[in-house]
């Protein structure tokens, strides 16, 4: 047995990138009947979409200016394969959390719930990205590992900020 | 069901007792996945309504049937909330996604659970023979519920160690974490299952007051000093004059 990860084989790419695209929503949807506000719907997509998409480049810039970046293509690949790792990991968490935060009394409840399971597909969605970054781990470069540590707590710190103001104004 | 059906079930039982590398493998070649599935989730079922009455034969009465009923959905419902998890967290990683085959894991190792639980009935009566208080008989049922998780996890864990694919540490550590939060959810939500002897009334569940982690939310807030309530609810208390 391999423990290269398995590639996102075309059909499921295609799924697991769907899934990206509606699972934010779905649990913004779950929030926004949770809390009766309809924020959540367009801002759990934008925090997430957002982030990425503003700190993206740099990665790509940082990696290729210490020489450990991967051709362009095979970066944008990496990310989207990520990206669709995100998705079906929170496709997974959608349905326990949806459980736990309609069964609760309290809004906030919900939104701890609704944050540990984007926060938990978003560090899955990471791990895969490093994985897809770094396609031979035995001969790892400490300048590449340097910068996307750096990146992943910025975009992290960045995140969690916007999302921490998101619960704040929902929850008021 | 008919006699061939039903002797396969039970060489599948015998084989869960005995043998699980051999059913391990039939998951792992996805050989008649659905049929493994059925007889884990009819075992599930009536294993957990033998615990749940021996639990609920501590008070007696209705009870014993209100908890035979209400263990197997508890564990059914967790299980069919939670294989998922299993599925898309290793597959984000790389490991293969095979939903039907890790939903037979899943049950499969609740099955095998649930079958040490009944093992452990006796004790559990044991503790209704000797008049167990109360306190020391919750202690003693999450002893033996912590005991068959255990053994449930085991099975798992053996059998994605052998898998040897990426992501599979950290598929089990999510299901683990989504197994405890959906399954303490839904087991507070159908609670009670183990009443006082003394107890006059017993209801099916209790009223909606919350989840869990809002309960566990409050306490923590009480125990800070910060109260929502002017008072406790205390029994009889209304019904009496109470001075301000």
């Amino acid at each position: 047995m391999s423990l290269v990860p398995a590639p996102i084989p075309a059909r499921l790419g295609a799924a697991a990138l769907a899934l990206t695209a509606v699972t934010p929503v779905a649990l913004g949807g779950l929030l926004a009947l949770r809390t009766g506000h309809l924020a959540p719907l367009g801002a759990v997509p934008a925090v997430v979409f957002g982030t990425l998409a503003a700190t993206s480049p740099a990665l790509y810039i940082a990696s290729a200016a210490v020489g450990t970046a991967p051709p362009l293509p095979l970066v944008a690949r990496a990310f989207a394969t990520a990206l669709g790792a995100f998705g079906v990991a929170l496709a997974g968490l959608i349905l326990p959390a949806a459980f736990l935060a309609l069964s609760s009394v309290e809004p906030r409840t919900a939104m701890i719930v609704a944050s540990g399971a984007v926060g938990a597909a978003a560090l899955l969605g990471l791990r895969r990205l490093a994985i897809e970054l770094a396609p031979d781990p035995l001969t790892p470069r400490i300048g590449g590992s340097v910068v996307f540590l750096i990146w992943t707590a910025a975009t992290l710190g960045i995140a969690a900020r916007l999302w921490l103001d998101f619960a704040v104004e929902v929850l008021a | 069901m008919s006699a061939a059906v039903e002797a396969r079930g039970l060489v599948l039982l015998e084989q869960l007792l005995r043998d699980r590398g051999a059913i391990r493998a039939r998951i792992a070649a996805g050989r008649d996945l659905a049929a493994l599935t059925r007889v884990m989730v009819a075992t599930i079922a009536i294993a957990m309504a033998v615990v749940g009455a021996a639990l609920g034969s501590y008070r007696g009465g209705v009870q014993i049937a209100y908890a035979a009923i209400k263990l197997p959905l508890v564990l059914l419902g967790t299980a069919a909330l939670s294989a998922p998890a299993l599925t898309a967290i290793g597959a984000a990683l790389g490991r293969r996604a095979r939903l039907s085959a890790d939903l037979a894991l899943v049950i499969t190792a609740l099955a095998f659970g649930a079958l040490v639980l009944v093992a452990c009935v006796p004790l559990l009566m044991l503790g209704r023979a000797l008049e167990l208080p109360y306190h020391r008989m919750i202690l003693a049922t999450v002893a033996i519920f912590g005991l068959a998780g255990v053994a449930s996890l085991r099975v798992v864990v053996t059998a994605l160690a052998r898998e040897a694919a990426p992501g599979c540490t950290s598929a089990v550590a999510g299901l683990c974490i989504v197994f405890a939060l959906v399954g303490g959810q839904l087991a507070w939500a159908l609670r009670p299952y183990l009443v006082r002897p003394r107890a006059t009334d017993v209801v099916f569940v209790h009223e909606v007051e919350g989840s869990l982690f809002d309960a566990i939310g409050g306490a923590l807030r009480s125990a800070q000093g910060i109260y929502t309530r002017d008072r406790a609810p205390l029994p009889d208390v209304d019904a009496r004059e109470v001075e301000p």
